[in-house]
């Protein structure tokens, strides 16, 4: 019975299940016989000891590992840690229960900080092994030197990834996403991976297993012969199906697209322009900066995004409350309602640069989910002097009353990453929520494809600037469903942009209409894959 | 005693963050200087402490007051300025 996640890498490999617990023993609140002194000592010890092995053995591994397990060490080793558990201690906890039960205390003094709870698990994990060193028991099975494993479990600390030795091969979690600290690691260490695979800790240990991250799926017993391959896409025709455009933020990234590819810019973030802004910037210092972005652009159209900020992505000059909800909050377009002398002018700021440079530019405006909104952005816009104005498709509101945006609009663009979270009311960065993201979705798919036709009716281009593009098989998809162009980060232009030359409008529409057709993500991509195989 | 106080803005997407702090640690703790940071709203850490400069939750965009005391420190200024790019490396 094969089992289905999201894959990570495109090699497929077999090996034998290695699962990767932590005993309860470990985690388990004990009272001690010592005195409050000894256990202070014991965890001093404990703490120290640990944090000496687990730096000899992550020493000569990848940079990115050390430098994260460096970071969680010196929290452990921070003696303030030690006087939280002192309390404890002095209850007649042992050394290991104190510890857990400060750390605890200090995540929830920490409260919503995302960076610090998504380390939680990280930290626990180092305590566990602290505590086991100091119980005497195994923390979890060492894995073992010899043999082609395959590492399997919930989740993996950077800890375990940076205990990986030669006789790892491959990966599997039960949680993560394709953009987790498992993925990333495995990327980088070049482990193929699958996570975020539903029951993958009731496979067998010992069982051979055949790890397929191209068919994001893991097979219990398969051979590599039953794996997936790799489709290479080579270019029949000296352009793409359909314009391929970069994502840029900056001046740097402007300059980086130059050297691909792309066809002008389809999503220029500009809120990266004013992290920094303690104060409204001038007119005239805004417009410089976009000056120099549209100078560095790469030839063809640009989109220009209006600012994208919000409780969770902050720009000083702007007083943002904390909120329960920032993504369903106060963010994107409907900021301008607070702060018009902003909205009004950074398009002024834009219009000036258009003007200076003569480029062909676009101007769009993220978070609008109604015709109200459509028409006051339009109106400001035109008051700027901008005369191409559209609006980022990515609110499931907007799509049914997209026949009232005729004769207002001049294009959209659909945000894929957004426009998932909010169609599933699935949080983009929840560990266990990765397969509801998952762009193969026939939700998202079908989605783009009445936006694509909506567009069609109102004569408008309607482009793509999420992520879900940068994976050639769904730009193809794209194409097929009616979009008229798909923008992508520079470092995913030239794939991409050989795909799109690969296929003709034919086969892309067949692979659109397979994509349609399908149920569940996995049929989607299964029967767009089969058509190129 | 005197000191030198340097402000920066915080431009890391997530703030002062786990992975700053801990090399903020390692090298005030290498060069035996006494460091404070003092967040806009008027807390102060050590710089030797990770847990209570995460505590401070300087987010993206806040300001931050790196006091580096004289006494400690030949070249203050080059270590705030190290502090300061440990802080916004991204």
């Amino acid at each position: 019975m094969e089992l289905t996640g999201i894959g990570v890498g495109s090699q497929a490999v077999v090996g034998d299940v290695f699962l990767l617990e932590t005993s309860d023993a470990v985690f388990e609140h004990r009272k001690t016989t010592h005195s409050p002194d000894e256990e202070a000592s014991i965890l001093s010890t404990a703490i120290a000891t640990t944090a000496a092995t687990i730096r000899e053995e992550s020493s000569g591994g990848d940079a990115t590992t050390q430098e994260i397990l460096d970071a969680l060490l010196i929290i452990l080793e921070d003696p303030e840690l030690q006087e939280m558990a002192r309390p404890h201690l002095d209850e007649g906890m042992d050394a290991p229960t104190g510890l857990f039960i400060a750390l605890d205390e200090f995540a929830a003094l920490m409260g919503d900080d995302e960076d610090f709870q998504s380390r939680v698990s990280d930290l626990r994990g180092i305590a566990a092994r602290i505590s086991a060193w100091t119980r005497g028991i195994a923390a979890g099975p060492e894995i073992p030197r010899e043999g082609t494993w395959i590492i399997v479990a919930e989740d993996l600390t950077p800890l375990e990834t940076s205990q990986f030795g030669e006789s790892v091969v491959g990966v599997i979690t039960e949680l993560g996403g394709p953009t987790s600290h498992t993925a990333i690691i495995c990327r980088a260490l070049g482990i193929p991976a699958v996570v975020s695979v539903k029951g993958a800790m009731e496979l067998s240990q010992g069982a051979s297993v055949l790890v397929d991250p191209e068919g994001n799926r893991v097979v219990p017993g398969g051979d590599l012969g039953a794996a997936t391959t790799a489709i290479s896409f080579i270019p029949q025709a000296d352009s793409p199906l359909i314009t391929v455009r970069a994502n840029i933020g900056s001046v740097a990234d402007a300059e980086k697209a130059s050297s691909t590819s792309a066809r002008g810019v389809g999503l220029f973030r500009t809120e990266v322009l004013y992290l920094s802004a303690n104060t409204m910037p001038s007119v005239d210092d805004q417009a410089a900066l976009y000056t120099e972005v549209l100078r560095s652009a790469p030839a063809g159209k640009i989109i220009i995004r209006t600012i994208d900020a919000g409780s969770d992505k902050p720009v000083p000059f702007f007083s943002l409350e904390d909120e329960e909800n920032p993504a369903l909050g106060m963010r994107g377009f409907r900021l301008a309602t607070d702060y018009p002398d902003f909205q009004k002018s950074q398009l002024q700021a834009i219009q000036k640069a258009i003007a200076a440079t003569g480029r062909d530019v676009g101007v769009m405006a993220p978070m609008v989910s109604t015709v109200e909104e459509v028409r006051e952005f339009k109106a400001l816009c035109s008051e700027a002097g901008i005369s191409q104005v559209g609006i980022m498709i990515e609110t499931p509101a907007i799509i049914p009353v997209m026949p009232d945006l005729g004769g207002v609009l001049d294009f959209v663009s659909i945000g894929t990453n957004d426009l998932s979270q909010y169609l599933f009311a699935a949080d983009r960065m929840h560990p266990k929520l990765g397969s509801l993201n998952n762009p193969w979705q026939p939700g998202l798919l079908r989605s783009v494809s009445a936006i694509a036709t909506e567009a069609g009716k109102l004569g408008i281009p309607v482009g793509v600037c999420g992520e879900s593009a940068a994976n050639p098989l769904i730009s193809i998809v794209f194409a097929g469903l009616g979009i008229d162009s798909v923008s992508v980060a520079p470092s995913a232009v030239e794939e991409v942009s050989s795909a799109l030359a690969a296929v003709t409008m034919d086969q892309a529409q067949a692979a659109a209409d397979a994509a349609i057709a399908a149920s569940t993500p996995g049929e989607a991509e299964a029967g767009v894959r089969a058509l190129f195989a | 005693m005197s000191s030198f106080v340097h402000t920066v803005t915080v431009l890391d997407p997530i703030g002062l963050h786990a992975r700053p702090v801990g090399q903020i640690v390692t090298l005030v703790r290498e060069t035996g200087a006494t460091v404070t940071l003092r967040s806009a709203s008027g807390s102060e850490a050590a710089a030797t402490s990770a847990l209570k400069m995460l505590a401070l939750k300087v987010k993206t965009g806040e300001t931050l007051e790196i006091v580096v005391e004289s006494a400690g420190s030949s070249e203050p200024e080059a270590l705030a300025g190290e502090i300061e790019s440990l802080i916004n490396q991204g």
